[in-house]
């Protein structure tokens, strides 16, 4: 394997991973604080792909606006399925709650899918924020769109950390999503916790839409292949672990990218999958999920 | 108007609370005044401890009414906590991936500006030094002693008017039991008002102003503690002698 090539892998990896961990937060940010595995999140992805499309083209608004509109349309997803859905199955009996919020985004994500169908059709759009061009360093060819996509994970990922790590919004998150009543005691008010997370990863679904569509295509099921990868990395990482879960998202990413140049595109999602099963049987609460260590 | 005149800060009337289809609490009354240190007494399981969560808020109220400050609270436990009530849980329920001062700041959640926390959080330090050598440690790390202590330092945190404290010798060895009735005991010798539920009358024999004894849910025996103490038959009947 030549330099070259060995970065090319590397470039398409990391872009790559950069999407999956965007993915990724989105997903393990609502299943760490409120234990809720968000099945719409893909729906939401297209969605924000879709708004970006639709402002910047359709309405022939700037691409900055089409950026705001994915961000917009991804937050509002999150607070009406908090409002329409999450907030009525909360009142229910609580041991219920994951199974039936599961089922009933299931069914919201297709609604979604076949909405988006019925109004753009099935015929693949592209999105019009891609930055065309390639910035070459000596042998390497770093193309401007993965360059974007590489920077714009950055800052939301130090975005995300801020948020958790230095904000009261932030501490009552994480209390929220470590203990539940222990946080209530505290006077948090849990359901607009659950609001704000729902909308925050809304937002994070809507960016990653633009982002998967500007490197490859606006299409109805747009969302399914990053929510599937992002549910493999949140699983490897151990669900709601959220460093974690980009630290996965980058490894799985450069192993599925080295394995596809090495034995064929086709292997690359199978061997994901043999990293679940491996990690599943090894440490069945994911590589980074952490055995609680309680001195007695 | 005399402090045995003045009107409860915490008064409790014929509440029922329970789980599911079954009644814990079946009407229990009960008051305590500003300052006041009153502990309820009983044996395991039969709802110490929901008596707590009841007034907190975490368990719903069925029937009955809690008043604090004489208005009547029918809040969640966050609405609960806005009105001054601190409720220091059994086992601790530290978040537990947090370090002991974020444990500490998520007590002053509702606190109205940093100077207020900073100056909570000096009280703190200054009660139970221990925190302030392990601030920056995990609280899933913390010793049984140190998490009990975490605990009742994250409620003072809450600046709360009300402290409702769990049995906080629960599990633990008699050395740090003793340390921590010590606390307990500076606390109300400031001032604090005090709601505490123990299994074992005698730790607060000379701390608690009254006493509640409950047996299934329900209020059998009320006076001070050296009262209960000197009735052999009460204590062998309910608390296993």
């Amino acid at each position: 394997m030549t330099l070259d090539i060995l970065m090319s892998i590397l470039v398409a990896g990391i872009t790559t991973g950069a999407l999956y961990a965007l993915a990724t937060v989105g997903l393990s940010l609502v299943w760490g604080s409120m234990g809720m595995l968000n099945m719409a999140h893909a729906a939401m992805l297209t969605m924000g792909g879709y708004a970006a499309f639709t402002v910047s083209s359709a309405l022939g608004l700037p691409v900055i606006a089409g950026f705001a509109g994915a961000i917009v349309i991804g937050m509002i997803g999150g607070s009406l399925l908090y409002m329409l859905i999450v907030r009525n199955l909360l009142k229910n009996d609580k041991s219920t709650f994951e199974s039936n919020v599961m089922i009933a985004t299931v069914g919201i994500g297709i609604a979604l899918e076949n909405a988006i169908l019925m109004i753009y059709g099935g015929q693949p759009l592209k999105q019009p924020l891609s930055i065309p061009g390639t910035l070459m360093l000596g042998p390497l060819a770093l193309p401007y769109q993965n360059i974007v996509i590489i920077l714009t994970v950055v800052v939301l990922m130090a975005f995300i950390a801020l948020l958790l790590n230095r904000t009261r919004m932030g501490r009552a998150i994480r209390a929220t999503a470590q203990n539940r009543d222990a946080a209530q005691l505290m006077g948090v008010a849990v359901n607009r916790v659950y609001f704000q997370v729902l909308v925050l990863s809304g937002g994070l679904a809507g960016i990653c839409g633009v982002m998967v569509s500007s490197i490859t295509q606006l299409s109805p099921p747009l969302g399914n292949d990053p929510m599937l990868k992002a549910f493999i990395m949140c699983v490897v990482a151990g669900l709601g672990n959220l460093p974690g879960a980009v630290a996965a998202a980058f490894g799985l990413a450069l192993l599925e990218a080295f394995i596809q140049y090495a034995a064929g595109a086709r292997w690359g999602f199978p061997s994901l999958l043999f990293v679940v099963i491996a990690v599943l049987i090894w440490r069945p609460s994911g590589l980074f999920g952490r055995a609680q260590i309680r001195r007695l | 108007m005399t402090a045995a005149t003045l009107p409860p800060v915490l008064s409790l009337k014929n509440i029922v609370s329970g789980y599911g289809g079954l009644d814990i609490l079946k009407g229990i009354s009960l008051d305590v005044g500003a300052g006041e240190f009153v502990t309820v007494v009983g044996p395991n399981g039969h709802g110490k401890s929901t008596l707590l969560k009841t007034i907190s808020g975490l368990v719903p109220l069925r029937a009955g009414s809690i008043s604090i400050d004489g208005t009547e609270v029918t809040g969640k436990p966050h609405t609960v906590a806005g009105l001054g009530v601190a409720h220091v849980p059994q086992g601790d329920m530290l978040f537990p991936e947090m370090s002991v001062l974020e444990n500490l700041l998520m007590g002053a959640y509702l606190a109205p500006g940093k100077a207020e926390i900073d100056r909570r959080l000096d009280e703190v330090y200054t009660l139970l030094p221990k925190l302030s050598d392990r601030r920056h440690q995990i609280a899933s790390t913390l010793s049984g002693g140190e998490r009990r202590m975490a605990g009742i330092g994250r409620g003072l945190m809450m600046g709360g008017r009300i402290l409702l404290i769990d049995e906080p010798s629960l599990g633990l060895a008699p050395l740090i039991i003793e340390q921590i009735y010590g606390v307990i005991a500076e606390l109300s010798k400031a001032g604090r008002t005090i709601l505490l539920v123990e299994e074992n009358p005698a730790r607060v024999e000379d701390l608690a102003d009254k006493l509640h004894l409950l047996d299934d849910g329900a209020i059998v025996w009320s006076g001070p503690p050296a009262d209960l103490l000197a009735r052999e038959e009460l204590l062998a009947t309910y608390l296993g002698g």
